[in-house]
């Protein structure tokens, strides 16, 4: 599609290349470089000069041979369809496009970016970013339509890049303020982990953008990216489907998929809930809630915490007690990160519920803890079994065991 | 399509040197990734070259990074490890090197893992040639690295016990999703003068053929008296000539 008009060629099979030390004309960013970031940013159409590319600073073949240098990498692209929301979408983009073309690798992301270019493709004639400019312009706009207008920016400069990183900083920081604000009512998927299934068969995970899966590593952005990796992979889209209960998070998808893949053994599942139909637990889950019925309320244990738990059992003996693909009422495994979302046991009480955590995990996810609870969840330091903790509930007046807490109904 | 040669056998049988010296080869043949997937021994120490970090290193810091809360939103955890592995090879002008570093310890890491496997496979893909230094259990083969291997390497030094190891290999490698193309070849190395009677009639009654013999080198126990890295082992040295006259038999040529 591109013989005679770009020097190199495009295409999907380029995607994976790697590029070795040898054979690089030369790399922008990359670890050995400070001053490095891409930008992809939506403008008015009015701001946007259509498919102009410019270098600022010296240009590759100015640079020596096999050489580390800095650069910024800003696209601006107008549209009337086009919203702000858009940005990090197509920011990710150029990792796709650069790694399309031939003798061209794109690793990482913002501020960390790392590219190289090989001497073959340098010997072609892609010997200039205008002309990589001009290739991504081309991406772009065959590959989504509703890009009106686009003009691509270079900065090699390595003082201008360090000028503009703060700001590209900023716009990195709102958009993850804004990721983590995503809910599970502005999605219609979900995705489902089969990693397990291997130690536990009737489990299955359920992630979504307030629950990431058990073992901690795969969040729903996470859960995104690997199914259109590999969509005959161990992660799967999900129809999230109605929603039954918007307290304890039950969706007809959630509940259609732990039929399908519980072999029939459950049929319903509550996403945020230790109570009635709590979501499986494998045996990867990174910790442990578990109900303490002298206080009605729940400990919480890691696996990496070493003895006894307030009620006298290590970790290990809950996590017998919790895993294996089986609803256990009262006992949920958890990854570490759902503590800081904002559905955490929401139907229960969420954080007022929590008496009892191993101290460095309090220390880990204060900035999750709501401000007037912290000091009145106990940890090992405090108490050492259940009368213990009564009593010490009691002295410091834990809002749960007042009374003071409301569950949402 | 790449050639992966994974070399194994009990501690110190001379896998690393075996590993160090194809590498040197096949470096002048094409593209080379030397994978350093044996946490005790030191295949970049053979080689020459100073580590950066491991791929075990790269998944705990990870994991931290996880557990803190720390880890960027920007990209995918997979997209976020193919960076990182990148980061961690060793690349000199001859031959790249990664090195897998300890295994995991407690806690659940088939996540990770998986993550962990696709990147190195998407990695590896890119060279024409990939040596392999395993531990004797194969640990990193069965769990993290790559799926195909066309040759296995089994090392041994004239001892019985070096000798079990290397028939157990075979029997791990058969119990191993693993597809091993051509099959477990056994290799003895350090004989002094041929094969001792005992071994040859164990040899015998195992499944396992013997392939290939390897003299003692005097060449060797001088490189570590001085602490050089083996990669230095002069031309005509018997060890090396061995190691060639492998490639051979193997068709690599």
């Amino acid at each position: 599609m591109t013989e005679g008009v770009f020097p190199v060629d495009i295409g999907p099979q380029y995607e994976g290349e790697v590029i070795r030390k040898t054979d690089m004309r030369i790399e922008f960013g990359g670890p050995n470089v400070r001053s490095k970031f891409e930008l992809v940013a939506i403008k008015e159409p009015a701001e946007i000069v259509h498919e102009k590319v410019e270098v600022v600073g010296p240009d590759i073949a100015e640079f020596p041979e096999e050489s580390s240098q800095p650069i910024a990498l800003l696209v601006e692209i107008g549209g009337s369809r086009l919203e702000k929301d858009i940005e990090p979408v197509l920011e990710r983009r150029l990792h796709l496009y650069l790694n399309y073309i031939e003798g061209v690798y794109h690793m990482n992301q913002r501020q960390d970016i790392w590219i190289r270019l090989r001497k073959d493709s340098f010997n072609k004639g892609l010997n200039s970013l205008k002309i990589l400019g001009d290739m991504l312009i081309f991406l772009y706009s065959s590959e989504i339509d509703i890009i009106e207008k686009i003009q691509v920016t270079f900065i090699t400069d390595g003082s201008k890049v360090e000028e503009l990183l703060p700001r590209a900083m900023q716009v990195y920081g709102a958009r993850d303020e804004k990721a983590r604000g995503l809910r599970e009512a502005d999605v219609e998927e979900f995705y489902s982990c089969a990693l397990c299934q291997s130690f536990a068969p009737t489990h299955i995970c359920c992630i979504t953008p307030e629950r990431i899966a058990n073992c901690g590593a795969i969040n729903w952005f996470d859960g995104k990216a690997a199914y259109q990796l590999d969509p005959e992979g161990p992660i799967q889209a999900v129809k999230k489907g109605e929603i039954l209960d918007a307290v304890r998070g039950e969706y007809t998808g959630a509940n259609q998929l732990a039929l399908e893949k519980s072999m029939g053994a459950y049929n319903k599942v509550y996403l945020h809930s230790a109570f009635a139909y709590p979501h499986t637990s494998c045996g990867c889950f990174q910790a442990i809630c578990f109900y303490i019925p002298e206080v009605d309320a729940f400990g919480i244990v890691h696996r990496d915490f070493e003895g006894d738990t307030v009620i006298g059992a290590p970790f290990t003996t809950l996590a017998g007690d919790t895993s294996g693909g089986r609803q256990v009422e009262g006992f949920l495994g958890i990854a570490l990160e759902y503590l800081r979302s904002p559905s955490f046991l929401k139907a229960d009480g969420g954080w007022y519920r929590i008496v009892w955590m191993p101290q460095i995990i309090k220390e880990l996810f204060r900035d999750a803890c709501p401000m007037d609870l912290y000091d009145k969840i106990a940890t090992e330091n405090d108490v050492h079994n259940v009368e213990e903790l009564v009593e010490f509930l009691d002295r410091v007046e834990h809002p749960w065991v007042k009374g003071e807490i409301k569950l949402p109904v | 399509m790449s050639v992966t040669i994974a070399v194994a056998g009990k501690g110190g049988v001379g896998k690393t040197a075996i590993s160090a010296i194809l590498v040197d080869f096949l470096s002048g043949k094409g593209t080379v990734l030397a994978v350093d997937a044996d946490p005790s021994t030191n295949l970049n120490e053979a080689l020459g070259i100073d580590l950066v970090s491991t791929v075990g290193k790269t998944r705990e810091k990870m994991t931290d990074e996880i557990k803190g809360g720390r880890l960027t939103m920007a990209a995918s955890k997979q997209e976020i490890l193919d960076a990182r592995i990148h980061e961690s090879l060793v690349e000199t002008p001859r031959f790249d090197l990664l090195a897998m570093g300890r295994p995991e310890g407690p806690g659940c890491y088939c996540a990770a893992n998986h993550m962990i496997r696709f990147s190195i496979d998407k990695l590896a893909k890119s060279y024409d040639y990939i040596v392999m230094d395993c531990e004797a259990g194969l640990e990193h083969i069965s769990r993290q690295t790559t799926k195909d291997i066309d040759f296995l390497l089994a090392v041994t030094d004239p001892t019985m016990r070096g000798l079990n190891t290397a028939i157990r290999l075979q029997k791990l490698a058969g119990e191993m999703r693993t597809n091993i193309k051509v099959g477990v070849l056994l290799v003895v190395n350090r004989l002094r003068n041929g094969l001792p009677p005992e071994i040859k009639e164990a040899v015998a009654k195992s499944e396992l053929g013997l392939f290939a013999t390897i003299p003692e080198d005097p060449y060797i126990s001088d490189l570590d008296i001085k602490g050089k890295p083996l990669i230095t082992l002069p031309l005509d040295s018997p060890f090396r000539r061995a190691v060639q006259e492998i490639l051979f038999r193997l068709k690599i040529k």
